[in-house]
């Protein structure tokens, strides 16, 4: 049977003819059904060169560290509210940062000395700390300069506490490197490894500044049991330090 | 006191020995533990210039080194101490000049200087000692006593009096020995009588 005449009419050489628009439409065809990853391959090869760089993500980094400042700081200021309707001390009192002129880690003086002072605003008993920590506490003061007693000074004392078993103790100088917690308690269950921080109760130093690390415990000791401690931030070494205004 | 009549900027020299303290230096050390300048300086200055001097130039040294300091004690007395004995040496004796004789001189002087810090820390842990347990449990005020206890003397005090001494006694023949012909060329030679 002979084909239609509407059919001869389309013959192959109109299809022939054309045969790019039916290439394009196959090509949008696969497009919409590989729901454009073709389209934006092809995009991201092209716009390459054009991406956003390292500035820009420094931006983002930028962006991010002032959102978490901010978070900090109304954390922070709610915190202070906090402690101060229970009475204890600010956690978080302004900084002041001072360069170490001076300093004798050993023998029998362990003291730093300190290129700010009272016409700074350092005052005695200022806490004194460095990268890791709590160093010291400020012994006394001169116009132009502070004098730091180390935390491993004969004479110095300062409240500590253990958070992990929330025990009390009296962080002590003993001359050497590494001072020792005098425990109020006779079983502080405390082990290696703990971390000591200055007591959230204290009046004398801000609460909760990491201090170090204990190393070893000497259960037996008389008359309180004690812990030597090894300090978090390096004494012997640190050339600028923070000090807490009280 | 020739020299501190006739050079009064001599004296001036004395000076080193509190911006040395301050400075510690952090080569001269010996198991972390600097040496004691204050000997190192007063040694040769009191075998050239006698007893009177190094007497006076004792106490001047302890109370410029007790005010960089804390704790109550003092050096001043070992100083002046030190000073007389040295003085006299110079004086009376044949002239020290043989390096182990100024080690050995200095060895001494660190070891009684030091020696005289431990005697009176010693003495006010003794004095305010208590056993550290009240009535309920651990008195907290005994455990709050600062300074140096007993056990630390016998510990890390010992410790450091030991380094201390033997480096101040290794840097005296060189220093001293110095310090101790400029002294007695500017003092001409006073100090051989």
């Amino acid at each position: 049977m002979p084909a239609p005449r509407w059919l001869r009419s389309l013959a192959l050489p109109s299809l022939l003819q054309a045969w790019p628009w039916l290439l394009l439409a196959l090509a949008l065809l696969g497009v919409r059904l590989s729901k454009g990853a073709g389209l934006a391959d092809a995009y991201a090869l092209l716009s390459r060169p054009f991406w956003p760089g390292t500035a820009q993500a420094e931006w983002l980094r930028s962006a991010r560290r002032f959102e978490d400042t901010a978070r900090i700081g109304a954390l922070e200021a709610e915190n202070a509210r906090l402690r101060g309707l229970i009475g204890l001390q600010q956690a978080s009192p302004k900084r002041l940062t001072a360069p170490v002129i001076a300093r004798e880690p050993a023998g029998w003086w362990h003291t730093l000395l300190l290129g700010r002072g009272s016409l700074q605003g350092v005052a005695e008993g200022q806490a004194v700390l460095a990268p890791g920590g709590l160093i010291g506490l400020v012994s006394s003061v001169t116009p132009s300069t502070a004098r730091v007693t180390l935390l491993t000074d004969p004479a110095s004392r300062v409240g500590v506490w253990v958070g992990r078993t929330r025990h009390h103790g009296l962080l002590t100088g003993l001359g050497t490197p590494r001072p020792v917690v005098r425990f109020l308690e006779k079983e502080p269950g405390v082990v290696p490894g703990d971390v000591v921080t200055t007591s959230p109760a204290s009046t004398l130093v801000p609460p909760d500044l990491p201090v170090g690390v204990i190393q070893s415990v000497d259960a037996g000791a008389d008359p309180a049991p004690e812990a030597v401690v090894q300090l978090a931030a390096p004494v012997g070494s640190v050339d600028w330090v923070q000090l807490l205004a009280r | 006191m020739a020299l501190l009549s006739r050079h009064p900027w001599c004296a001036a020299s004395l000076l080193l020995v509190p911006v040395l303290t301050l400075a510690a230096p952090g080569w001269p050390r010996l198991a972390g533990v600097g040496p004691c300048w204050a000997i190192l300086w007063l040694l040769p200055w009191a075998l050239a210039e006698g007893r009177l001097s190094a007497i006076l130039a004792g106490a001047t040294l302890g109370l410029l080194l007790d005010s960089l300091h804390h704790g109550g004690v003092s050096e001043i007395p070992a100083l002046m101490l030190l000073g007389w004995w040295w003085g006299r040496i110079g004086r009376l004796g044949a002239p020290v000049e043989r390096s182990f004789s100024l080690g050995l001189l200095a060895l001494l002087g660190t070891l009684g200087l030091d020696l005289s810090l431990m005697l009176q820390w010693a003495l006010r842990s003794s004095l305010g000692a208590g056993s550290g347990l009240s009535g309920g449990g651990i008195d907290p005020a005994t455990l709050a006593k600062p300074g140096w206890h007993l056990d630390d003397l016998a510990g890390a005090g010992l410790h450091v009096l030991l380094a201390r001494t033997l480096l101040t006694a290794l840097l005296a023949p060189v220093l001293c020995s110095l310090q101790l012909l400029l002294w007695r060329q500017q003092g001409g030679g006073v100090g051989r009588r």
